[in-house]
């Protein structure tokens, strides 16, 4: 009912330290970053960078190609997400369980491999593609829009799919129900009661696939090719301008995450104010469907699960298969790849699992320190460290990268070309997600299991060690499991911030990719995917948690 | 063990006053219960005594000592929660032995302990059980031997038994009065069941917008109301206007009192000081009775039947009074001799120690 008083001075204190910590990591580099995009080479105020892109028109096609590629993505993503979300919630047919997998799956193969394993079967010496031209049937090339386009969809359907399967099972099946006893038919009862209520659930992820669309670099950058994007155009002028004025880079910057920015403000404004609280009702049961269209159904679900498997066995099988140069030598098995990685070029296995570590490690302290000031000791400082938290959702890897370096190259702190930057740059982008994490734990712990602790005579700051943290303990592990995952595989921010020395696996897999060493590539990218299991099924095993539950 | 004063505390919430300059003496080993709707500042007030809010203005003593400014773990309280408040990763061993593993208890003395507790609540089979293993009312148990295994110097409840169903609810009400009477503990329960008040308590104060609207024994209560609100808030009451007679000297001083309702002149009791000649008759439905219209009864007005529910042990009537409100009278099953339908003409006799209280 009521909220523990707030005023005592260590929760106070900590909240300040925590906005400091945030203002000079995230708010500071991006005003930097902002100031830079408005300053002409003397260091003057001017817009001249905004200028000289609205004259570019390679930007302006970039801008387009990206708004374009967005909504198409999105439109993909939702014309699959969401009859996938409904035939799972409502039918029951043949293996049907086997959607399960589907959030692990996303969440575990990095879009780096997504682009090599479509690479190796459709790219320009594919499987695919040589089989078809044997055949005498030659397909579209892969690279340009329809890589981008299908690998995107691919990648971010599954947002679409858990955000509606979660609002379809929350759906409280008596107001179909009511909508039938009141006669109408089943078909527009669903039309104007179903769907108004869905909507809302649908735009929510809708959006946010948008903005990952628009931020994302690492497809953009291997399968994008000739297609001008936005992201691809940032670094490239940041890697133009290294040690000249970052102005270019800096206004690009700021296109992106206001781009983002606007995204994000429909949805406050005007999504989640559609969205209905319903009471939790009772889900109407799944219905059996007969055979024949339980055949479509199993045969629909098999072969989007099998899209969406497919990179994690394609990269497996390619490094252990043998290669000369750039060709596969599909058939032909190898340990060759394997065995150069371990003895010669470790180097970036070593780097990935220390700054993933350190970076969880930072990351979840933070998170669930951010999250206990937010949901349990609320004051006036904790609502702008909940704003604050979240900020990074609204910047894409490429320009958090080019923020830190531009704040940390120069100065009394200079943390560019050192490990530290990767350490932060992990760290504050996936910040949101696991105070997101902590949070909705925290949110269902009820105060009084820790106003009990403090009746029977345990100090407050005690209480929280003894009772709320052996609590939270599952939610602690899976948030640290998901920043470990995503940031084992991050590659938009690192190839910014990374200088020689540092270089991590999705490094050393995008470098190989480029080289056109698909092999050396695969190699690499099993040893990644094998070290982002690693820590996951030792802990479903160690904590029996269920990570993916219907989040 | 120890009594509880409470002088002037005062709490608002952001300019919201819940308690408005409220005091309070909580005798030593008694079974104090607040009672009063959601929001008249009962769990506002026991939150205070428990120190999980701060107060604005005002002194808390636990005997002679000044609680007012000592934080809660260290108050020496024990408590029992709404929602039961177990650590939901703690086997019920080790939720109860919490507050002695705190207190820096031996450790053979800690399993003594623990187990009489968890004996004493009947659930000795259930010591390694977790929380969600077990049902409503074993979980509550749990909460009770977790609070009392401390031997806190107050009890202090905060309406433990609405999460429970009806049945289980008396059952808990005698597990509780057994356990905190052996303990022989001043506890101070906070509920909005009135039935529950009146069984449980030795003392109750009816709370109303931030102030003690009465205070009493539950025979009190019941029977002396000091305010339309407090005698519709304990049991069921009609409030019935009537304007006062002058009152003769010598019935005065007896506090016999006569009054006009329904143009008939009637005879009460006048249960308050003030002048002015409308006031409020109080009259429980069990209080009245019915009678034929050609019946010879005193204190009785006119009336017809409006409704009729039977209740197995009682008939309930809604009646209209003759150009009067309507009201409600009870029947008892034992000593009925007619029975009443909807349309019948009746009279309504009303007791002569009729509670007149002040509008």
């Amino acid at each position: 009912m009521g909220i523990l008083k707030s005023n005592w001075w260590p929760w106070r204190v900590l909240t300040v330290i925590s906005l400091v910590i945030l203002g000079f990591f995230v708010l500071y580099p991006l005003g930097v970053l902002f100031n830079n995009s408005v300053r002409d080479e003397s260091g003057a105020l001017s817009l001249a960078g905004f200028a000289q892109l609205i004259d570019n028109s390679l930007f302006l096609e970039a801008l387009r190609n990206t708004l374009v590629l967005g909504v198409s993505v999105t439109a993909l993503s939702a014309a699959i997400g969401v009859p996938l979300a409904y035939m799972v919630a409502r039918y029951e047919f043949p293996l049907k369980n086997l959607v399960a997998i589907l959030p692990v799956v996303t969440i575990v193969i990095p879009e780096v491999i997504v682009a090599q394993s479509w690479l190796l079967i459709l790219g320009n010496n594919g499987l695919l593609t040589n089989f078809m031209e044997g055949i005498g049937v030659e397909l579209p090339s892969f690279y340009g829009w329809n890589g981008l386009v299908f690998s995107m969809t691919l990648v971010y359907y599954t947002y679409i799919y858990l955000g509606v399967l979660a609002a379809l099972r929350g759906f409280d099946g008596q107001l179909e129900e009511a909508g039938l006893s009141l006669g109408t038919s089943p078909l527009v009862t669903k039309w104007r009661v179903l769907v108004p209520l869905m909507l809302p659930a649908v735009a929510v992820n809708a959006l946010v696939v948008f903005s990952l669309v628009v931020g994302n670099f690492v497809l953009a950058t291997l399968l994008g090719s000739r297609v001008p994007l936005l992201s691809v155009m940032t670094y490239n002028e940041f890697v133009n301008e290294m040690g000249g004025s970052p102005l270019l880079q800096s206004a690009m910057s700021v296109v992106s995450i206001s781009i983002v920015g606007i995204v994000l403000f429909l949805q406050k404004r005007v999504v989640e104010r559609k969205l209905y609280t319903m009471t939790p009702g009772r889900a109407p049961p799944a219905a059996r469907v007969r055979s024949g269209a339980a055949a479509v159904f199993t045969g629909c679900v098999g072969f989007i699960i099998f899209l969406s498997i497919l990179p994690l066995i394609v990269v497996f099988v390619a490094a252990f298969t043998e290669t000369s140069g750039p060709v596969m030598r599909w058939g032909v098995w190898s340990c060759a790849n394997l065995l150069r990685i371990i003895n010669g070029a470790s180097e970036p296995v070593v780097n990935s699992l220390t700054f993933a570590s350190l970076a969880t490690l930072a990351g979840v302290v933070f998170a669930v320190l951010a999250s206990y000031l937010i949901i349990k000791k609320r004051n006036g400082l904790t609502q702008t460290l909940d704003y604050v938290v979240v900020m990074p959702l609204t910047i894409s890897g490429t320009v958090m990268g080019i923020a830190l370096v531009q704040t940390f190259n120069t100065g009394w702190l200079v943390l560019a070309g050192t490990s530290a930057i990767m350490v932060l740059c992990y760290a504050v982008r996936r910040l949101p997600f696991a105070v997101r994490n902590a949070s909705s734990t925290l949110f269902n712990i009820p105060d009084s299991i820790e106003e009990a602790s403090i009746s029977l005579g345990v100090s407050p700051l005690l209480s929280f060690f003894k009772v709320v943290l052996p609590v939270m303990k599952a939610s602690i592990v899976s948030a640290a499991i998901l920043m470990w995952v995503t940031t084992i595989a991050e590659l938009a921010a690192t190839i910014v911030v990374y200088t020689g020395g540092l270089e991590t696996m999705p490094i050393a897999i995008f470098r190989q990719i480029d080289g056109g060493r698909l092999g050396l590539a695969s190699a690499y990218g099993a040893v990644m995917i094998t070290v982002i299991l690693a820590p996951i099924v030792v802990s479903i095993k160690l904590f029996r948690i269920n990570l993916f539950s219907n989040r | 063990m120890a009594s509880i004063r409470i002088e002037g505390i005062k709490k608002e919430f952001s300019g919201n006053k819940v308690l408005e300059d409220l005091s309070l003496r909580i005798p030593d080993g008694a079974f104090y219960t607040l009672l009063g709707p959601s929001g008249c500042g009962k769990t506002t007030l026991l939150r205070c005594i428990a120190g999980f809010y701060e107060m604005d203005a005002g002194r808390l003593l636990f005997d002679d000592d000044d609680m007012t400014r000592v934080p809660t773990h260290r108050r020496d309280i024990g408590m029992v929660f709404q929602d039961y408040a177990l650590f939901p990763d703690k086997t019920v061993f080790d939720n109860v032995a919490y507050g002695l593993r705190a207190r820096g208890v031996a450790k053979p003395e800690i399993g003594r302990r623990v187990d009489r507790a968890i004996g004493s609540v009947g659930l000795s089979s259930l010591a390694e059980r977790y929380p969600a293993q077990m049902s409503g009312g074993q979980r509550q148990r749990v909460a009770l031997a977790r609070a009392l295994v401390i031997r806190p110097r107050v009890l202090l409840m905060d309406e433990p038994l609405s999460n429970l169903d009806a049945k289980m609810r008396t059952q808990m009400r005698d597990v509780i009065l057994d356990l905190v009477q052996e303990a022989r503990i001043t506890t101070v329960f906070v509920t909005h069941d009135q039935e529950e008040a009146l069984a449980m308590s030795d003392r109750i104060a009816i709370m109303d917008r931030g102030r003690i609207a009465q205070l009493g024994t539950p025979e009190e209560l019941y029977g002396m109301p000091a305010s339309a609100y407090v005698a519709d808030f304990v049991g069921s009451a009609n409030t019935i206007p009537v304007s006062l007679e002058p009152a003769d000297p010598s019935a005065a001083e007896s506090g016999k009192a006569r009054y006009r309702l329904c143009g008939r002149l009637l005879e009460g009791v006048r249960a308050y000081a003030g002048g002015g000649e409308n006031a409020i008759l109080v009259a429980r439905p069990e209080e009245l009775s019915l009678a034929a219209p050609d019946a010879a009864v005193e204190n009785a007005v006119p009336a017809s039947v409006v409704r009729r529910q039977y209740l197995g042990f009682k008939t309930s009537y809604r009646v209209r009074l003759r150009e009067g409100p309507e009201i409600r009278v009870d029947l008892s099953a034992v000593n009925r001799t007619t029975d009443f339908h909807p349309g019948d003409p009746v009279q309504v006799s009303f007791p002569a120690h009729g509670r007149i209280i002040g509008e």
